[in-house]
């Protein structure tokens, strides 16, 4: 029985952890090239619930094609946010930046319940489920499990294969360097802030098809919380770390569970963050760089 | 002048300065204070709150006139910031509201954990903190004496439930309780367990998750394992919505499914649709309960406040929207009347004399019934339980009040 349990928890914890991987790319790639910490990170992704709701909800389309728009509406407010405000810090002390991209969080979620209310918003997208013996998984999360990896690929094709991603990758090497020969810096920084946004406000959809419930303008703070460990774990500045970062937490998460639920007295939900947290600060003791080091 | 005409004028003068000074005492208005949830977690039931605030008052103000303290009629004014959903904003407002602001009484914000917060400062200032949505029991053992509670013991909420599934199959005994880690929570978790051993159930299942969660399904493996008849648990709205999806995802099938605070919002069924079909939650009001004069005359209360209709209509005239009322707003709504009975019979706005006079009240208004204990813990009002059943909330339980029979056992999540 807790053998079952055991692989049921650790299956679930693969299948989320691609998400909360997806859902932490666009951080570590806005940290990677900028050197920007997003703190308002959990209010792009809330923008990204929210698209999927209003494509389900109102337009009656699968949320598979709030992908596209959500991805386009975090591009848009990716390069609205740089040119306003992240242009100009980027010279500035840290802290300006910090503040800048807390003040975007906290602009977007009142404006998101200026337009939905502060209603906890939900959908019911329902395409079934596979019952595997040792756990159930519906279609749903299935879907958004392929699709943080398709995304993911997507963005390592993009960065290795293509001369838009070379210049990036420039850019991150040596930014002086990248100037003599020819890039366009201020472009590339400016493309790297809207695609970051624009793969955060994406995996918010993903996160819908995960849970479909619970859609508020202040539902982001959580994941904060989360894409912030996750990033660190996988090493802050690379994406690909951040999407096997959170395949980690996944893993830690659900499959600690099933060890503190053996232990008398204890809460396991409330265990499986200190470890994740213990482990955390282990990974940064001994490999200070995270997982995989910055690409 | 004859010695008993000067005596007489001499008494007519007196009265009637004492007359003035009381007067000139009174103030113009009598200001409520109230650092409310409009942003946040809490805001959705922050908002309900206000809305049923307003609606009141415009009832005390336009109906009854005022508040009546000796022969003068005060009106109410109502004082209100957003807290955020944040304890440290709660404290900082309520300096401000009682300092600065200078209000009269206070009502405190929606949540246990945001009521408790406040009530220090409350108390600091012997202000009357008037609780509206803090259930929690531990709010009421720190011996705090400004304190007024509406809303009922988290201790009791799922009692009814527990004697209702007991009429209906005393043959289903394996009980799972799964409660949000947070003040609220664990009140109702420990009168749950209390009243299920009383009961003879078997608790086969007893854990809390984390207030913040965003995946249960851990929990839910865990809890499917133990194979319950009966699952009761739950925190708020998100949690709520969370926990019942993930048990329909993992196909956790069981006769009887409730959860606190959520089941009952609309909200709750807009999201999940047919996933909500059969599942049940206590409340302390829902729109279409029977509290009307006549039955606070059969009960031998006190009847105040507008009627259910007039409320609805005053609310929703309020919020400025078309919104159903919840019991959040119903039962901030009937804090207010309470407040304004305390007064009455105190007929002092001194909050002393008027947490006194409210340990001295019973009445009951389309809220229901309203009393208190010598701690201020709300003992009069009974909770009801509501079922979903397709798109319709029916109440079910208690008998007398149920506008449908309870669909047991609960049916498959598809």
């Amino acid at each position: 029985m807790i053998l079952e349990q055991l692989a049921g928890n650790l299956f679930q914890g693969v299948v989320l952890g691609t998400v909360y991987g997806m859902a932490t790319m666009g951080l570590s790639l806005i940290f990677g090239v900028l050197k920007v910490v997003n703190v308002g990170h959990g209010a792009f992704i809330m923008v990204g619930a929210f698209t999927s709701f209003a494509v389900f909800e109102y337009l009656g389309l699968s949320p598979v094609f709030a992908v596209p728009v959500a991805f386009g509406i975090g591009m848009a407010l990716g390069m609205i946010f740089y040119y306003s405000a992240i242009r100009r810090l980027l010279k500035g002390p840290e802290l300006a930046s910090l503040l800048a991209t807390f003040s975007f969080g906290v602009i977007l979620e009142e404006a998101v319940k200026q337009l939905f209310t502060s209603d906890f918003r939900g959908f019911n997208w329902d395409l079934g489920k596979i019952d595997m013996g040792f756990t159930v998984l519906p279609y749903a999360k299935v879907v958004a499990c392929l699709g943080s990896i398709i995304v993911a690929l997507l963005l390592y094709l993009w960065f290795n294969r293509t001369r838009a991603g070379m210049a990036m990758r420039s850019v991150v090497e040596d930014s002086v360097g990248a100037r003599v020969c020819g890039v366009n810096v201020d472009w590339e920084y400016a493309l790297s802030f809207s695609l970051g946004i624009g793969l955060t406000v994406a995996s918010g959809v993903l996160l819908t098809m995960f849970i479909s419930v619970g859609i508020h303008p202040y539902m982001g703070g959580e994941y904060t919380l989360k894409a912030f460990v996750i990033a660190v774990l996988g090493g802050l500045a690379s994406p690909y770390g951040a999407f096997f970062g959170g395949l980690v937490f996944g893993l830690l998460e659900n499959g600690s569970y099933v060890f503190f639920a053996q232990i008398q007295g204890l809460e396991p939900f409330a265990m499986t963050r200190f470890f994740s947290f213990l482990i955390l600060l282990l990974i940064l003791l001994l490999r200070p760089t995270g997982l995989l080091k910055a690409k | 002048m004859k010695k008993t005409t000067f005596f007489a004028l001499n008494l007519l003068a007196a009265f009637f300065c004492v007359a003035t000074a009381f007067a000139a005492d009174l103030p113009q208005k009598i200001v409520i204070g109230h650092p409310e949830a409009l942003s946040g977690a809490q805001a959705k039931a922050g908002e309900q709150a206000v809305g049923g605030i307003k609606a009141v008052i415009k009832w005390v103000n336009t109906v009854q006139g005022g508040v009546k303290v000796g022969e003068k009629k005060i009106p109410l004014d109502y004082k209100y910031y957003d807290c955020e959903s944040k304890r440290e904003a709660v404290t900082s407002l309520l300096e401000r509201l009682i300092t600065v602001d200078k209000v009269n009484f206070i009502m405190a914000p929606y949540s246990s954990s945001l009521t408790l917060a406040g009530a220090p400062v409350a108390e600091k200032y012997g202000i009357l903190y008037m609780d509206h949505g803090g259930a929690s029991d531990k709010i009421f053992t720190q011996g705090f004496k400004f304190i007024v509670q509406t809303i009922g013991l988290g201790t009791r909420y799922h009692v009814g439930t527990l004697n209702m599934l007991k009429k209906k199959d005393p043959a289903s005994k394996r009980l799972a309780l799964a409660y949000k880690d947070d003040e609220f929570g664990r009140s109702v978790m420990e009168g749950a367990e209390a009243h299920a051993k009383k009961l003879g159930y078997d608790i086969v299942f007893k854990r809390t998750y984390p207030p913040t969660v965003n995946d249960l399904t851990p929990l839910l493996s865990e809890l499917k394992a133990s194979r319950p008849d009966i699952v009761l648990g739950g925190g708020h709205l998100a949690d709520g919505q969370l926990f019942t999806q993930q048990m329909a995802d993992l196909g956790i099938q069981t006769k009887a499914f409730s959860l606190i605070a959520a089941v009952t919002l609309p909200a709750f069924q807009n999201a999940l649709k047919e996933k909500a079909d059969g599942v049940m939650g206590p409340s302390h009001w829902e729109l279409g309960v029977t509290y009307t004069k006549e039955k606070a005359q059969k009960a031998g209360q006190a009847w105040i406040g507008p009627s259910q209709d007039e409320f609805v209509k005053l609310f929703k005239e309020a919020i400025g929207k078309d919104l159903r009322p919840e019991y959040h707003a119903a039962e901030a709504g009937a804090a207010v009347l309470s407040l304004v009975l305390g007064i009455e019979k105190a007929n002092s706005l001194d909050s002393g004399k008027v947490r006194a006079a409210l340990g001295k009240i019973t009445f009951m208004s389309f809220y229901g019934a309203w009393g208190i204990d010598e701690t201020g813990q709300q003992v009069g009002h009974d909770l009801i339980d509501a079922q979903w059943q397709g798109d319709k909330l029916v109440i079910v339980w208690p008998e007398e009040g149920a506008t449908g029979s309870l669909l047991y056992p609960k049916p498959a999540f598809k």
